[in-house]
């Protein structure tokens, strides 16, 4: 029963992830050249790190956004709490193309987001928003906040609230009690948002490519990039091989943190 | 004392409850407004972008039926969602049942590879698959793209199906087994319909995930066919035109029935699952 479906992930998945490493080695004759290559030209050292930081920056601002979100719809009751859950669903269920076009709409330069900004006098003429690493965080806070809210208000739904009252009688003041107790019992949904919005986030194509721009390059764009511009697959194994190393060890990580239940990551 | 008039902790009291509630709106409405700028822009009599639009007219969706390419695009996204809905439901099914009666030393292992293709940026898994679809003669069909999407739809059936069969008890199958019905008999009548839910919403995930693919696409697609999310791409690259707001319209409009289908269905379930009790 198991043989259909680890066959066909090690046919095209295990194997070809291998090929893609085995080719990044290059030629028997000098090998590795291509890893030399990466580190000496450093744009594509600065792109790994504007990668990171992009990422890193976007779970941060996802986390703080979310979790008083995910605090109010696990209290919520009746169709209060539906109606949010379906706006949080809702744009998860939208394809990200059509988010990211939406959001190329709202940040031109004669867009909504700079009107509003006129009328609120907070600028005095448009901004440049598009093609800036600003543009790419807004857009992808936005695609990846659902998978921080979701996790969070699985953890929070679980806790006992009887701990909180408790620690409250025991004259614990309220913001003690969110700091020792609260957070600390909501703490997996904070890993697990966390590890799934920061390993999305390395490997994040479209947002980046449509609100950045060639400047503001990510990981993935590099590579994509390096075989449909220069056909150069040596250089885009070597990228890939860097990007789904980095990716595997995180993934590692957190679910070390977590206590290894990876599946209870996504519910 | 009631529960309520102690503030346990310092997001439930009266003014934390209130600025929670406003907070939340303007959260909800930062993830809706996308969603709500491309409506009104398949409206706007206007080619340029321009908002709110200066007046409405149904142009581009007339424009849209002209242009037999977007009609085309559509027809090979669905032409690749379905098969790839069928293959991910019978390779995540199959999975999720084996590891969910295998020992604890093999379900670890086997749940990261199956749950690998979620976590992996899909830039490296379309350069991998790309030269292995190559030496298959697979390049320009359908197949590729159907076993590209199936890779990234299994995970998806795995997680859904491995919820459900997670409720079922062992001793279910035992004992049909020991009533006598052969091993296809105890899962079409015993464990089929406790896990059937589980299946359904995990079907709906890799069909809107396979309609909704981009960088596969890129990849795996050839001329003949090109997927609707390829198409949108390429036509951004050109221009913001009001026929890709129009577009877009329709495929939210798919989502939200997509939507309103697995809540329908996970409703369904849940009071199923009630009254078996």
């Amino acid at each position: 029963m198991l043989a259909p479906p680890v066959v066909f992930l090690c046919v095209f998945l295990v194997m070809p992830l291998a090929r893609v490493m085995w080719a990044s080695i290059g030629p028997p004759e000098a090998p590795f050249s291509v890893y030399a290559r990466v580190v000496a030209q450093g744009f594509y050292l600065r792109s790994f790190l504007y990668t990171v930081e992009t990422a890193f920056v976007v779970t941060l601002v996802c986390l703080a956004t979310a979790y008083p979100l995910a605090y109010a719809v696990a209290n919520a009751r009746g169709w209060t709490g539906r109606l949010m859950s379906t706006a949080i669903l809702l744009p998860l269920w939208t394809s990200v193309v059509i988010r990211s076009y939406a959001w190329l709409i709202l940040f031109q330069r004669h867009g909504p987001v700079n009107d509003g900004l006129l009328w609120l006098h907070w600028i005095a003429e448009p901004v440049q928003i598009l093609q800036t690493s600003v543009a790419v965080r807004i857009g992808m806070v936005h695609i990846l906040l659902p998978f921080m809210v979701l996790p969070l208000i699985a953890s929070m739904s679980k806790v006992d609230r009887t701990l909180l009252r408790a620690a409250s009688v025991l004259g614990a003041t309220p913001m003690r009690v969110f700091l020792r107790v609260y957070l600390r019992l909501t703490l997996p949904g904070v890993l697990a948002g966390c590890s799934l919005v920061f390993i999305s986030a390395l490997g994040f194509y479209i947002t980046p490519a449509l609100l950045g721009g060639a400047r503001n390059a990510t990981a993935a764009m590099m590579i994509e990039q390096a075989v449909s511009v220069f056909l150069d697959w040596p250089l885009a194994s070597a990228l890939s091989t860097i990007l789904l190393l980095t990716t595997v060890a995180l993934y590692l990580a957190f679910a070390r943190l977590t206590g290894g239940e990876l599946g209870t990551l996504v519910r | 004392m009631t529960a309520g008039s102690v503030p346990a902790d310092a997001l439930s009291g009266r003014l934390g409850r209130a600025a929670v509630g406003a907070y939340s709106s303007v959260v909800l409405a930062f993830l809706l407004l996308p969603i709500a700028v491309v409506a009104p822009m398949s409206l706007s009599s206007q080619p340029f972008l321009e908002f709110p639009p200066p007046g409405w007219t149904l142009r581009w969706y007339y424009d849209l039926g002209e242009q037999p390419r977007w009609l085309i695009a559509t027809v090979n996204s669905l032409c690749i969602a379905a098969p790839t809905m069928l293959l991910s439901v019978a390779l995540g099914t199959l999975a999720a049942l084996a590891v969910g009666r295998i020992g604890r030393r093999w379900a670890r292992p086997l749940t990261l590879l199956m749950l690998a293709p979620m976590m992996l940026p899909h830039v490296i898994i379309a350069i991998g698959l790309y030269p292995t679809l190559v030496d298959l003669h697979l390049q320009d069909s359908y197949a590729a793209v159907v076993i590209g999407h199936t890779v990234i739809g299994v995970p998806l059936v795995f997680l859904t199906v491995s919820a459900s069969f997670a409720a079922v008890p062992p001793s279910l199958e035992l004992a049909a087994r020991t009533l006598g019905a052969d091993v296809w008999q105890a899962f079409r009548r015993v464990t089929f319909p406790m896990i059937r839910v589980g299946m359904a919403s995990g079907a709906l995930l890799a069909f809107a995930t396979s309609f909704d693919e981009l960088m596969l696409a890129l990849f795996l697609t050839g001329p003949g066919t090109e997927t609707l999310p390829r198409l949108i791409w390429d036509q951004l690259s050109f221009a913001l035109t009001p026929t890709l707001a129009a577009v877009a319209t329709l495929i939210l409009a798919l989502s939200v029935v997509l939507l309103g289908t697995a809540t329908a269905i996970g409703a369904a379930g849940g009071r199923r699952t009630l009254r078996a009790r």
